[in-house]
């Protein structure tokens, strides 16, 4: 530590601190503009000018070193008037107004300008520059007409991130920070950190808007991580994983989830729907990664950190074994409590177990999970359907109850012959082929619906040997709801699609379907979350059918006498923040709250509801966990050739004739090469997050 | 969450919020103001000064209008759709604001108007360099901020609030995010909600005022005015008031095309409607009721049309300029037309027809020929018959090339959105205060009837100001009739 005097106040500093650092430091605010906190001092913008006390001329305080015994001024007369020239030097080759620039009240300019007092009336000739947006880029938008020449971005790409795609150009007489005239982004190497956009202290690299407008700073930055409804720490798995410590990096995916392998199989990746490399090329392919970690996760480290509290007396009962309840009396056990689920079916897991089919999601992968939730201390007793709560709570003894019992009851189109021999309703069918008691099935299905389930029912009815297998749906091919990837894999293994049909009836012929009598869409709009679907009139035919399977939706069974309130819609009404139901001490999750939704926001809203029940229960809701190290990331990224134009690699599936013979799994995942590739590609947005953020002189 | 204890709490520190804390503070509260962005100021930093009616410095120079004659001027103008009440006390308190921002070491150069007929109650901020010219507020803003904080106040940048805290009907708190995204808690005995309306929410523009932005309004838009503050008054049981945006005229994305334009298309030279008629006196001085004017024709757009000869007189002579238009630098017209055409900015039209120019811009080509012979023939006769623009504007539109640019409804954010009594209490829908909470500046404006009351200019900066020193005033006496 050494002392010097600043404006008459002693002050103490670190050895090697400039002067500015230990002013500000001190709370003695400085105007500066070039410096910025991880850079090192350039001395550009002629800001910062100090006095000192036997030092000629006006030295910068960012490039002087504080020193024992120094004395500075920083305020006088002629450093004001310096600092106003200064910042005028720099507005002349600035647009005169920021009434349309979006960083308008974030800016460092603009700030100083309001602290220097600076009007946009300068004493020097302005510089009208026309340079043009540069809209290029897939992330960023680069405005140079409002660039003051700091350097932050070059310093930034170059001595933060080695990056070395950002320089001073020479274009004529003027210089310029960018990359070379006529260079493209993608060939200048950019690996879309957007470390310069961070320090920019301008409107000149800013992100682009539709990216950030409305979104809080993690959400539009680190978008994987926020998208994701249990916020498991995506980029941070991938990091590890590029690292190659698989352990590491599944031990982060266990901090927030308990059935991290199901989900690398079939998680429905609302992660990948917002990662930013999509507008580069394509997303990351997060939840093969996922599955790739977890799979070659040979340490379990997670193991070692996990949660273990004492326990408590108390005793919870969960109804229903679902992703949901799992992970709701995971949580619970590891708080203490003692916890038995019930669960109706003969095996735990839910829809896991008895809606997704086989192929996707191996029943040893789910076996395994919910022994690791056993060892956790949970008890599960299968083949008990539970009638009434209030045995539970009043006849069992338990302290609090968790109705996590989903959306098991499928439902069909209330339109005539539905109640035929040979149809079918979704659930009910996959529930029957996992039963291992699938009923009759004809040789030609149609399955009326366009989402996932019907191209599981669909796909699962090819492997029990159904020859021809259609899909039929309202909506229009681009508007499907189901995912683009079981489109693709269904067409191949031979479904044929009817889309834009609309349905009469199903015929008949002595009580046993025979056809479904169809109608043609002429138009189908969405307007405000309401449907409006016309028909072609006249335009009735019949798609023959021995087996017909409405995959329209399901919805939850929930007993009489749960006496619970339900919703309008049939879901059990939960209080938004307490989590509770119309009964006290009664709480539930996943799909009986949301209707039908995913496992990954099933295990998010069982998270939270259990947090609830620990608080109810007297405890302080802590259920989060520290399982993987800490880990500090190099933010040197280094140079990159062909960054921009790596393809995703992808898990081979195994070719559709094969695959539609047996119940075995479409893929083997990725192999360590392709992973290691594929999580290279990453952009490493949770960089951007590191930088120290700049504190305005409000702040001081 | 953490939690921060503050006598009263204020959401913003925009011209009226900072005005709310300096306030509270020198009435010896302890203050903690939390604020969304990383600079203090808001929309007021791209002003230049708030209207003063009967301050020291009009008086001093013998200047109209007096606080009576303000009120009649006012509530003439808005024909009393507005809480004269409220009116009154922001325009008496409003000379006397004047003299408190002086205390504060404001400086203001002389009292302006804003066009003829307007009165020059425009208090302008003198800067420390240069002339008194657009964002010359900023300087004001900055003295705000460092009074503030030497008197104590909790000033949180970046932290922008997300709800109120109620207990009862008693408002005891808000609720505010941090940079890194966690949630703290400031409790207080009241709070005022100062966030300067929703200029920057184009959802909530076009629900509460019918505007498409950026297709027929093209308003500034501050960035972070999103309308938070309402949304949170609201949630707590504020009554909404009618809601309006503070109209004048412009360009679609004035950056594009050069911020030099500005003065040109402030001249009083023809401005057709796509049927190729006129519909105003070019003339008129206030800028609001020729946005009014724009609004109610077709597909609310106009141009504003002239030709060689006239684009010739305007590099050495302009008839109109201002204290925003001040120093016009139209001499290199042809370079800044020829800018626009290259740049290929598509609201700018040059034609060597009148036809080509209806053809190009899409006005009637039969009204348009026939609007130019009519008013071609009121200037060779010197007398607009229509609506009486004065001789000396009446230029004749006949030397091709012919130039038109679209101009659009435009100006300077939202008004209104919570209701008010005299006392910026909020009020619940049933009338009644809702103890604890005060609203000040935009988020609370709606004394303008459905127009600007522009004849009295420095309003809305001077109604932000002045109705945040009375909430922090008024919630001062509430604290302490609590004990
Ligand atoms: C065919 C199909 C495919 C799907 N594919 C995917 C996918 O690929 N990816 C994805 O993320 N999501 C998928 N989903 C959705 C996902 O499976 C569910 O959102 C998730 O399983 C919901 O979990 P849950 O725990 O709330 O309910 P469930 O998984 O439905 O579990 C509820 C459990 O409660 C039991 N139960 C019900 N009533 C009682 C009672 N009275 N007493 C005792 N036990 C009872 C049920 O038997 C069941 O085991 C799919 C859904 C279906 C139908
Ligand atoms: C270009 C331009 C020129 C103008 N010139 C003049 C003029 O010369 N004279 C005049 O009278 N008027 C002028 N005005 C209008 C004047 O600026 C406004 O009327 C005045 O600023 C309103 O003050 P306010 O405090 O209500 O809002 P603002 O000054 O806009 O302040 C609102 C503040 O709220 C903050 N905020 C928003 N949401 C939150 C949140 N959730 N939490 C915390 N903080 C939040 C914003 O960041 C901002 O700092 C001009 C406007 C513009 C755009
Ligand atoms: S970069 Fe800053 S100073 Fe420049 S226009 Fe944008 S907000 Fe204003
Ligand atoms: S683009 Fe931004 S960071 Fe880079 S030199 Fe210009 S102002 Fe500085
Ligand atoms: S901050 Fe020191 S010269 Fe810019």
């Amino acid at each position: 530590m050494i002392k010097l005097n600043i404006d008459g106040r002693e002050i103490e500093a670190t050895l090697g601190a400039s002067v500015l650092t230990a002013a500000l430091d001190a709370g003695i605010y400085i105007p500066h503009l070039c410096d910025h906190p991880d850079l090192r001092p350039a001395g550009i913008c002629g800001l910062c000018v100090v006095e000192i006390d036997g030092v000629e001329g006006n030295p910068s305080s960012c490039e002087s070193l504080a020193a024992e015994g120094m004395t500075v001024r920083t305020t006088t007369k002629p450093l004001l008037e310096l600092r106003r020239a200064a910042m005028e030097t720099m507005l002349a080759d600035h647009p005169e107004e920021c009434t349309t620039c979006t960083k308008y009240l974030n800016c460092e300019l603009q700030s100083l300008k309001q602290y220097l007092g600076v009007s946009e009336h300068l004493s020097i000739e302005r510089r009208n520059r026309h340079i043009p947006v540069d809209l290029s880029h897939p992330l960023f938008v680069f405005d140079f007409a409002r660039c003051v020449k700091c350097m932050r971005c070059v310093r930034a790409c170059n001595e933060l991130r080695g990056a070395q795609v950002l320089k001073v150009v020479e274009d004529g007489e003027e210089k310029r920070v960018g990359i070379e005239t006529g260079e493209s982004w993608i060939e200048a190497g950019c690996r879309f950190c957007g470390a310069c956009v961070e320090v920019c202290p301008t409107g000149a690299i800013m992100d682009k808007p539709e990216l950030v407008q409305g979104k809080r700073r993690k959400e539009a930055l680190v978008p994987c991580r926020a998208n994701c409804p249990a916020e498991i720490d995506t980029a941070r798995y991938v990091r590890f994983i590029g690292d190659g410590k698989y352990a590491e990096s599944a031990a982060v995916i266990r901090e927030k989830v308990p059935l991290p392998l199901v989900l690398g199989y079939v998680c429905v990746h609302p992660c990948e729907g917002s990662c930013r490399r999509a507008l580069v090329n394509s997303p990351i392919s997060l939840r093969n990664l996922k599955r790739f970690a977890v799979e070659h996760d040979t340490r379990h480290i997670w193991k070692e950190k996990a949660r273990h509290e004492a326990p408590t007396g108390k005793r919870v009962a969960v109804v229903g074994s679902g992703p949901a309840g799992l992970t709701a009396a995971y949580y619970l056990a590891k708080l203490g409590h003692e916890v038995v689920v019930f669960e109706a079916l003969p095996e735990p897991g839910g829809m896991l177990r008895y809606g997704i089919p086989e192929y996707r999601l191996p029943r040893a992968v789910i076996d395994a999970e919910i022994d690791e939730i056993r060892n956790a201390g949970v008890d599960i007793r299968t083949s008990r359907k539970i009638e009434s709560l209030s045995v539970l709570i009043d006849d069992e003894e338990f302290d609090a109850v968790v109705v996590t019992t989903g959306a098991h009851k499928g439902s069909k189109l209330p339109i005539p012959g539905n109640n035929l021999r040979g149809v079918l309703d979704a659930v009910g069918f996959l529930r029957d082929v996992s039963l291992g008691t699938p009923g009759m099935i004809g040789n030609r299905v149609v399955v009326a619906g366009g989402g996932n389930v019907a191209f599981d029912c669909a796909r699962v009815a090819r492997r029990l040997g159904a020859e021809e297998v259609r899909i039929a749906c309202l909506e229009p091919r681009d508007k499907m709801l189901a995912s683009p990837e079981e489109i693709e894999e269904g067409i191949e293994e031979g479904i044929i699609l009817h889309t834009s049909h609309g349905f009469k009836q199903v015929m008949g012929d002595d009580g046993q379907a025979v056809g479904l009598e169809c109608l043609d869409v002429a138009s189908f709009s969405v307007d405000d979350g309401k449907l409006k679907v016309e028909y072609v009139p006249g335009s009735e035919h019949v798609i023959p059918a021995d087996t017909v399977i409405f995959a329209v939706g399901q919805r939850p069974e929930i007993p009489e006498d749960f006496d619970v309130e339900l919703t309008a819609r049939g879901l059990v009404e939960v209080d938004e923040y307490s989590l509770e139901t119309s009964i006290e001490g009664v709480f539930a999750a996943g799909d009986v709250v949301s209707g039908t939704a995913s496992v990954i926001q099933a295990i998010a809203s069982a998270r939270k509801t259990a947090s609830a029940v620990d608080k109810f229960l007297g405890g302080k809701g802590n259920i989060e966990e520290k399982l993987a190290p800490e880990s500090e990331w190099n933010p040197w990224i280094g140079k990159a050739g062909d960054f921009a134009s790596e393809q995703r690699h992808e898990p081979c599936l195994h070719n559709p004739e094969e695959r539609v013979t047996n119940f075995c799994l479409l893929d083997n995942g990725l192999d360590e090469e392709n992973a290691l590739a594929e999580a290279g590609r990453c952009l490493n947005c949770n960089l951007r997050l590191k930088i120290t953020p700049v504190k305005f002189w409000g702040s001081y | 969450m953490v939690q921060i204890e503050a006598d009263v709490a204020i959401v913003a520190a925009g011209a009226s919020g900072l005005a709310a804390s300096v306030a509270a503070a020198q009435l010896g509260l302890k203050v903690v103001t939390l604020e969304k962005s990383s600079t203090t100021g808001g929309a007021a930093n791209m002003g230049m000064g708030p209207l003063g009616i009967e301050s020291r410095l009009t008086r001093a120079k013998q200047f109209q209008p007096t606080q009576d004659q303000a009120f009649e001027v006012f509530m003439n103008y808005v024909h009393w759709q507005a809480d004269g009440r409220l009116v009154r006390e922001h325009l008496n308190k409003s000379g006397e604001t004047i003299s408190w921002l002086e205390s504060l070491g404001v400086v203001f150069s002389e009292p302006a108007s804003y066009f003829p007929g307007s009165f020059p109650t425009w208090h302008i901020v003198q800067p420390e360099s240069g002339h008194p010219g657009p964002t010359a507020a900023a300087t004001m803003l900055r003295i705000m901020t460092q009074r503030a904080k030497e008197l104590g106040v909790k000033l949180m940048l970046q932290t922008p609030a997300t709800r109120l805290v109620k207990d009862g009907n008693r408002i005891t708190g808000v609720i505010a995010e941090t940079q890194s995204g966690d949630e703290i808690q400031v409790n207080a005995k009241a709070v005022i909600v100062a966030t300067g309306g929703f200029g920057d929410n184009p959802k909530m523009i076009k629900k509460h005022t019918g505007f498409d932005w950026g297709r027929d309004l093209h308003t500034f838009r501050i960035p972070g005015l999103e309308g938070d503050g309402m949304r949170m008054a609201w949630e707590a049981g504020a009554m909404s008031t009618p809601m309006r945006m503070e109209l004048s005229f412009g360009v679609a994305d004035p950056m594009a095309l050069g911020l030099e334009w500005l003065p040109l298309f402030h001249q009083p030279h023809l401005m057709l409607n796509l049927q190729g008629e006129r519909f105003i006196n070019e003339a008129e001085g206030n800028d609001s009721f020729k946005g009014n004017a724009i609004a109610l024709q077709k597909d609310r757009v106009c141009f504003f049309v002239f030709d060689e000869t006239i684009k010739n007189e305007m590099k050495s002579y302009l008839d109109f300029i201002n204290l925003v238009i001040q120093t016009p630098n139209v001499a290199n017209i042809d370079e800044m037309i020829q800018k626009a055409v290259d740049s290929k900015y598509p609201h700018l039209f040059v034609a060597n027809s009148a036809e080509d120019l209806a053809a190009q811009t899409g006005m009637d080509p039969v009204g348009l020929g026939t609007q130019l012979a009519e008013y071609n023939g009121f200037c060779e006769h010197g007398y607009d018959e229509v609506f009486i623009k004065p001789q000396r504007y009446l230029r004749p539109v006949k030397q091709a090339p012919y130039y038109a640019l679209q101009l659009y409804p435009a100006g300077y954010g939202s008004l209104g959105g919570i209701k008010i009594n005299y006392k910026t209490e909020v009020l619940d829908k049933e009338w009644s205060p809702i103890p604890g909470l005060y609203a000040s500046g935009t988020d609370a404006c709606n004394i303008y009837g459905d127009t600007y009351v522009f004849q009295l200019p420095g309003n809305t900066m001077g109604f932000a100001i002045t109705t945040g020193r009375m909430a922090a005033e008024h919630a001062a006496a509430y604290i302490k009739s609590l004990g």
